[in-house]
């Protein structure tokens, strides 16, 4: 029955061409809903990274007149001091620029035995920055007070980066360099991924550089670690204390979890987008394939008659029509996996493979659901067909 | 073979009431050659798809091939047809966009048979019917009367016991019409196939063995 049923179809193929192109484009769209929904999963799936509940973020610009390192130093030393003094204030850490959550990145090429690694996070960070945020050091140790003097550059990187350039084996003691910049710096450290562009980005390759003297200049953000009694009338008190000790200064306090909420929803909003668009798209799709199976019984009702007659049973016709739009889809599922194996085997979008093998089964479950859904009244209106009028009727 | 008594067959629509077929009662021997006749509406067509058990009567009771019928379910009614019953008519009811081959196959499909088997039997069928050059042919490439005679194929590729022809020559010239009597002759002569047919045509009539005439849904002969 099976190879008659495909042959009826293949035969039909003029008439079907325009359903399989409507189910092959929805396909497509289900595909690229499914890859970039399983991708947003898997990485929501993966821990954070950080800790970044009760943590505030400090932005100021540096407004003193002096441009001596030292001084900038002792006054900026004196500062954090008297921050971390403050009884609601459990850590505090300087840093640059480029906080959790805060959409800003800045990146550099290196190379590591010959081979350039394009786009590898910068952070520019103090001692305190791990337990501020909660990291995990994985391999070798974190900034401490020895390492300022050592005379060797050294450098601490995430698992993520650890891993492309070593594998399984250790990180520490390796040296790699900036691309065009001889200078060997060392790896004495290796840190936990954190996902700096919220829950639904994945974690990136990144470099931890400790901060130098000079760096004073222009850092502009501080973590700090409050407990979480510290609340609105702390923060104000904060603020003032940050003001006076800064004068013309812009202070802004912002609270990480706060941060975290807006970005994940920018992150999410090219997925809503898609997701709203697939939407619309299946229903037309669902309402075409209905629409078409309606035609089709309307116009078979000779044959849906004969069969009757010849021994088909009002079931046998209704999973009959329903078999033909699945084997349809099927045709349609057929094309549409040979495109979709390309991104996996092209690495366009850079995603693990398994992102486009679960979105594409995934994709071919949803559609062959559509047009079982689809076919089903249809389906049960053919095998209501009253064989002795369907077959006197033309 | 078949047995009808006091068939009664009553269509109802929303304010039409129909009386089809009135007392029919009517008994038909394995073997015979059995032809109906009557104006256009007087419930030929309703009779056979009676005999068919592709309609129900409203009142009365059928016997086909020492089978009542009145308890069989859709399933069962189905499988009977499959088995015992061929059906011609009019219009071929060919599906068009499958081989002549694969029209004639079609009734092997519902019931249990090899793929090689189908094509033994449906070969069988189409020589029998003088179309074995036509197998490959899509049923738009044929004349009416060799699509008459891939319907007939179809219906005696099962092998069936009874074959209900609703004015099978309806559509066809004399000449076409003769030959498709000639095949149906032949098949109730060597294969003693009961065959009950509908016409229009008393030259056709005269070839069978019996005839019977309704009138608006009364058996008057
Ligand atoms: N499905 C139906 N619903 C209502 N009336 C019907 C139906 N089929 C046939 N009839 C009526 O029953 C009568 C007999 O029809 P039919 O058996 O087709 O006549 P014939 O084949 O002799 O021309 C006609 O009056 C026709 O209008
Ligand atoms: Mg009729």
């Amino acid at each position: 029955m099976f190879k008659h049923l495909f042959k009826l179809i293949w035969n039909k193929k003029k008439q079907n061409s325009l359903l399989i192109v409507e189910i092959l484009l929805s396909f497509l769209v289900m595909f690229a809903v499914f890859s970039f929904g399983v991708n947003s999963y898997r990485n929501y799936a993966k821990p954070m990274g950080i800790n970044y509940e009760h943590v505030w973020v400090i932005t100021y610009n540096n407004s003193l007149k002096t441009t001596n390192s030292d001084s900038l130093t002792l006054f900026y030393e004196g500062l954090l001091r008297n921050i971390k003094a403050l009884p609601q204030v459990q850590n505090a850490s300087f840093t640059s620029g480029n906080v959790p959550f805060s959409n800003s990145h800045s990146t550099s090429a290196f190379m590591y035995q010959g081979k350039k690694i394009d786009r590898v996070n910068q952070f520019t960070v103090d001692e305190n920055y791990t337990n501020t945020l909660g990291i995990k050091v994985i391999e070798g140790h974190w900034y401490n007070k020895q390492d300022a003097g050592s005379k060797t550059r050294v450098t601490i990187i995430n698992n993520m980066l650890k891993e492309k350039l070593f594998g399984k084996a250790s990180a520490i003691g390796k040296f790699i360099n900036y691309y065009e910049d001889k200078n060997k710096i060392k790896i004495i450290g290796v840190i936990n991924d954190i996902k700096f562009d919220g829950d639904y980005q994945s974690a990136d390759i990144s470099m931890y550089n400790r901060y130098d003297t000079s760096a004073y200049h222009w850092m502009s953000k501080i973590l700090l670690k409050v407990s979480p009694d510290a609340d609105a009338s702390f923060e104000s008190h904060l603020s003032k204390m940050l003001s006076n000790s800064l004068k013309n200064s812009n202070i802004e306090i912002e609270h990480l979890p706060n941060k975290l909420k807006s970005y994940n929803k920018i992150t999410l909003v090219p997925l809503i987008i898609l997701s709203i668009v697939a939407a619309f798209l299946i229903i037309n799709v669902a309402l075409g394939i209905f629409g078409v199976l309606w035609y089709n019984i309307n116009k078979r009702r000779g044959e849906i008659g004969l069969r009757r007659a010849i021994g088909a049973s009002g079931g046998s016709v209704s999973s009959q029509l329903v078999n033909e739009a699945l084997i349809v889809a099927t045709f349609s599922l057929i094309i549409g996996s040979f495109f979709a194996v390309q991104f996996p085997l092209l690495n366009v979008f850079d995603l693990p493979a398994s992102v486009y093998l679960t979105a594409l089964g995934l994709a071919i479950l949803f559609i062959y659901f559509v047009v079982l859904a689809c076919s089903l009244y249809p389906g049960k209106q053919a095998a209501a067909i009253y064989p002795a009028v369907a077959l006197h009727e033309e | 073979m078949i047995s009808l008594k006091n068939i009664e067959k009553v269509y109802r629509t929303t304010n039409i009431e129909t009386l089809a077929l009135n007392n029919i009662s009517l008994n038909i021997a394995k073997g015979e050659f059995l032809s109906i006749m009557g104006p256009s509406g007087c419930g030929k067509s309703t009779l056979l798809n009676i005999m068919g058990l592709l309609d129900a009567p409203s009142k009365g009771q059928i016997e086909i091939a020492e089978q009542t019928t009145e308890k069989l379910s859709d399933k069962q009614l189905a499988r009977f047809r499959n088995q015992k019953l061929g059906f011609i008519f009019q219009s071929y009811h060919l599906i068009n966009d499958l081989q002549v081959l694969d029209n004639v196959e079609l009734p092997l499909l519902y019931r249990d048979a090899s793929a090689r088997e189908r094509r033994q039997l449906a070969s069988e069928a189409l020589e029998k019917v003088g179309l074995s050059n036509r197998m490959k042919h899509f049923p738009t490439q044929l004349s009416g009367g060799q699509r008459q005679r891939v319907a007939i194929a179809r219906a005696i590729v099962g092998k069936p016991e009874i074959i209900l022809a609703d004015e099978p020559t309806g559509n066809l010239d004399s000449a076409m019409g003769n030959e498709i009597m000639e095949i149906l002759i032949n098949l109730n002569q060597k294969d003693s196939t009961t065959i009950v047919m509908v016409t229009h045509d008393e030259n056709m009539a005269q070839k069978t063995h019996r005839l019977v005439r309704l009138f608006d849904g009364s058996q008057v002969l």
